[in-house]
């Protein structure tokens, strides 16, 4: 099987052409590093098989952030193997995306070459004359559409080896040998990066010729383009004419913070709950109602009727009530992205999250959370600052992501109808503000991060692409759809044969009897002070860990409902199992919201960062949502003063603890401080 | 004259980059090599980040790194 590697430059279109090559449906975007890890796929073409492999961008065998060495390795590991390395490069910036040609034919790897975006480059009256370009780097180059890339047998075919070209390189290569015994091949290769097989003092010596390098490259490319491209010159790629909108930081905060409110607006309470109501009518009268009749009909076996209605079908089709917006979610930000606003929002927003620490990445990875955190954490993986990113990875879960909206939509509908819209926007609110507050701390304490550099292309605004917002949704329905029939009904059947059986192993519909109420209520103590001392609660919230919608079906599951309807009903009646009242249900919105994450985001986490910051991040996370619900718990059930009381106690200990811990650490007397 | 301190719209041309070696290196991987021009396009409210367009692209620099790049008007 060959190896078919997708070269380039970030967001020259690679996934793109990944997705066209292997009819995928890999996430793509019109930001900087949206790709943080390879993606593979194989193919069938004229009966041999193929690896189609995607990797995240890169600008330069020097690599720069944590992702571009992943890419760096890939390329140096199948060097011998004759992949077939195929560089994606786009024709409005064809000099910046040629140094990494140069930097391959340095190393003798061979490649080809697939210009992408070419209508653009040319409405913008430019010229490139392809016959020329591809006598003058004599390697094969082709235009592309990446939307529309098939695998045929140019691309496959044996690749023309390329000329070794590096005579421009030659003095330097002399100079630095006068100084360091070693073959031109070694320096070669530690003029792009790989240094093994030499000392520190050579390596600074080797790095000192960097500039010179640099320009003898684009000198190179210079004198290579010079026959084969005419570029308009005032042509920039990236800006557009609505910029003179967009850069303007109060039109971007108001327009941004007025789209999102309407979007909620849009996506919660009307367009995506009337697709809602009709998916749920829907599912009802073709499986739902259908099944159950026929389980009834072939058996009287309470049993296997319950298992059924409750286990399997309640908690899948409430969960799956919330499928339209949760893909609705996935458009918006897909349209954010595709635009290129959100690297606007990037470039508007870096000044604001400085000083809290972050900078404008962060805006890119906190609204891919408001999807999924398990994928914006993988997503810092982009950021060059080992502090920045470690940060990031530990503020992205308090961002609301999809899975936590069945809660909010069921607590709020159920005590806050009129005003449950302005309740889910105070949620969002509140994990936003927690982050920045979190990150603020964390910058002046223990992730102090340097002054870093923030370097980032801007892309240019692109219209909505129909097909892609379709493949969008698509995807995220299928997406969720796995999970539902995967891990969600899964954990749900095992929650349902927990609550339903006794210690005796028999079956029993007394809730209150079986293993997992009685597991529960034995640590539902701890959660009296933020009013959710119930142990269906804490149930929902222990299984909610292995995924956030999982509270909604253990609330489902542990009240006897069969549809969102009866869940909302009988979280107000007080013989049900899990019975709430105002303040509580604020609790359970607000510690639901702010507490861990679910356990592919912990496992991600704990990927990108290392096993301290995971379990400082996890236990940073419960108290914060501790205390928070605690406060809004006491705030709305026994009013401000109480509050204020409670706060200040809970202030004191916590401060307590921190200063006993840190003379602790110190080795120092507890009393006065100063003896050992 | 350093980069954030030079006016918007202005032609500049960059003198030279004084950044830590890995950012030194990026940017004239990207092209802001030694005689290399630059526009810078607009700069944030705060003036802590700005758009620069140099090799015909555009890019988004913070002060940290901008403050490095030492320019002279054309």
């Amino acid at each position: 099987m060959y190896k078919i590697l997708l070269i380039g430059n970030p967001n020259v279109g690679k996934s793109t052409a990944f997705n066209s090559l292997t009819k995928s449906d890999e996430h793509t975007g019109n930001f900087h590093g949206v790709t943080v890890e390879q993606k593979t796929k194989k193919i069938h073409f004229q009966n041999t098989d193929y690896e189609v492999v995607d990797l995240p961008g890169i600008y330069s065998l020097n690599t720069y952030s944590f992702e571009e060495e992943i890419t760096k390795n890939e390329i140096l590991k199948n060097k011998t193997n004759n992949s077939i390395n195929l560089v994606i490069i786009d024709a409005n910036s064809l000099r910046k995306n040629l140094y990494l040609c140069q930097q391959l034919n340095e190393l003798n790897i061979n490649y080809k070459i697939l210009i992408n975006n070419y209508d653009y480059f040319k409405k913008n009256k430019n010229k490139l004359n392809l016959e020329k370009l591809k006598n003058a780097l004599n390697i094969d180059v082709f235009l592309i559409n990446a939307k529309k890339l098939k695998l045929n047998e140019n691309l496959i075919k044996n690749q023309q080896k390329n000329t070794k070209n590096y005579n421009y390189l030659n003095n330097i290569i002399n100079k630095i040998q006068q100084k360091i015994n070693k073959s031109k091949i070694e320096i070669i290769k530690a003029l792009n990066g790989d240094f093994s097989n030499l000392n520190n003092e050579e390596i600074e010596y080797i790095k000192s010729f960097n500039s010179l390098v640099v320009q003898a490259r684009y000198k190179y490319i210079d004198d290579l383009l010079l026959h084969c491209v005419e570029m308009d010159k005032n042509f920039v790629y990236g800006l557009s004419k609505f910029d003179k909108i967009f850069l303007n930081p109060v039109i971007m905060f108001l327009g941004f913070l007025l789209i999102f409110f309407a979007s909620i607006y849009l996506i919660f309470f009307t367009v995506g709950a009337w697709i809602s109501d009709k998916l749920t009518l829907l599912c009802n009268s073709l499986f739902v109602t259908p099944i159950l009749n026929l389980i009834i009909n072939l058996t009287d076996n309470v049993w296997l009727i319950e298992f059924f209605s409750q286990g399997v079908f309640s908690s899948f089709f409430v969960i799956l009530s919330f499928l339209p917006q949760v893909v609705l979610m996935f458009v918006f930000i897909t349209i954010l992205e595709d635009s290129g606003i959100i690297s606007r929002m990037a470039y508007v927003f870096d000044d604001f999250l400085s000083k809290f620490g972050l900078n404008g990445k962060a805006v890119y990875i906190m609204l891919l959370g408001l999807g999924c955190n398990t994928m914006s954490t993988m997503v810092t993986r982009n950021m060059n600052d080992k502090n920045l990113k470690t940060k990031t990875a530990i503020l992205n879960p308090y961002i609301s992501c999809m899975a936590r909206l069945p809660v909010f939509v069921i607590i709020a509908s159920t005590f806050f109808s009129k005003i449950a819209y302005f309740i889910i926007v105070g949620l969002y609110i509140l994990g936003f503000l927690v982050a920045l507050i979190l990150g603020l701390i964390l910058n002046k304490t223990v992730l102090k991060s340097k002054q870093v550099g923030l370097l980032l292309e801007f892309p240019p605004m692109r219209g909505i692409d129909f097909k892609h917002i379709l493949q969008v949704t698509k995807t995220n329905a299928l997406d969720m759809l796995k999970r539902l029939t995967g891990v969600i009904v899964s954990v749900s059947i095992i929650v349902w044969l927990l609550t339903h059986t006794d210690f005796s192993f028999k079956y029993t519909q007394n809730i209150s009897e079986s293993v997992l109420y009685f597991i529960s209520s034995k640590i539902s103590f701890l959660f009296t002070p933020i009013g959710l001392n119930n142990a269906g609660i804490v149930c929902a919230l222990l299984v909610g860990i292995m995924a956030k919608e999982l509270i909604v079906s253990t609330l489902t599951i542990c009240n006897n409902a069969t549809s969102t309807n009866e869940l909302i009903n009988s979280l107000t009646i007080s013989s049900s199992v899990i019975c709430l009242t105002k303040a509580s249900a604020v609790s359970l919105l607000i510690f639901s919201l702010l507490y861990f994450p679910c356990a592919s985001n912990i496992a991600v986490l704990r990927q990108e960062t290392d096993k301290f910051t995971t379990v400082f991040a996890l236990i940073t996370q419960f108290t914060i949502a501790y205390i928070i619900s605690f406060v809004a718990y006491q705030l709305v059930s026994k009013g401000v003063i109480f509050a204020i009381i409670s706060t200040a106690i809970i202030s004191i200990i916590m401060f307590a603890i921190i200063f006993v811990t840190k003379k602790i650490k110190q080795g120092k007397c507890l009393t006065c401080g100063k003896c050992k | 004259m350093l980069l954030n301190q030079a006016k918007l719209n202005v032609d500049l041309v960059v003198k030279n980059i004084s950044a830590n070696s890995k950012n030194k290196l990026r940017l004239q991987e990207l092209g802001l090599i030694d005689g290399t021009k630059i526009l810078i396009k607009h700069k944030s409210i705060l003036k802590n980040t700005m758009l620069i367009i140099f090799n015909n692209s555009c890019f988004v620099i913070n002060t940290n790194i901008a403050k490095e790049i030492e320019v002279n008007y054309v």
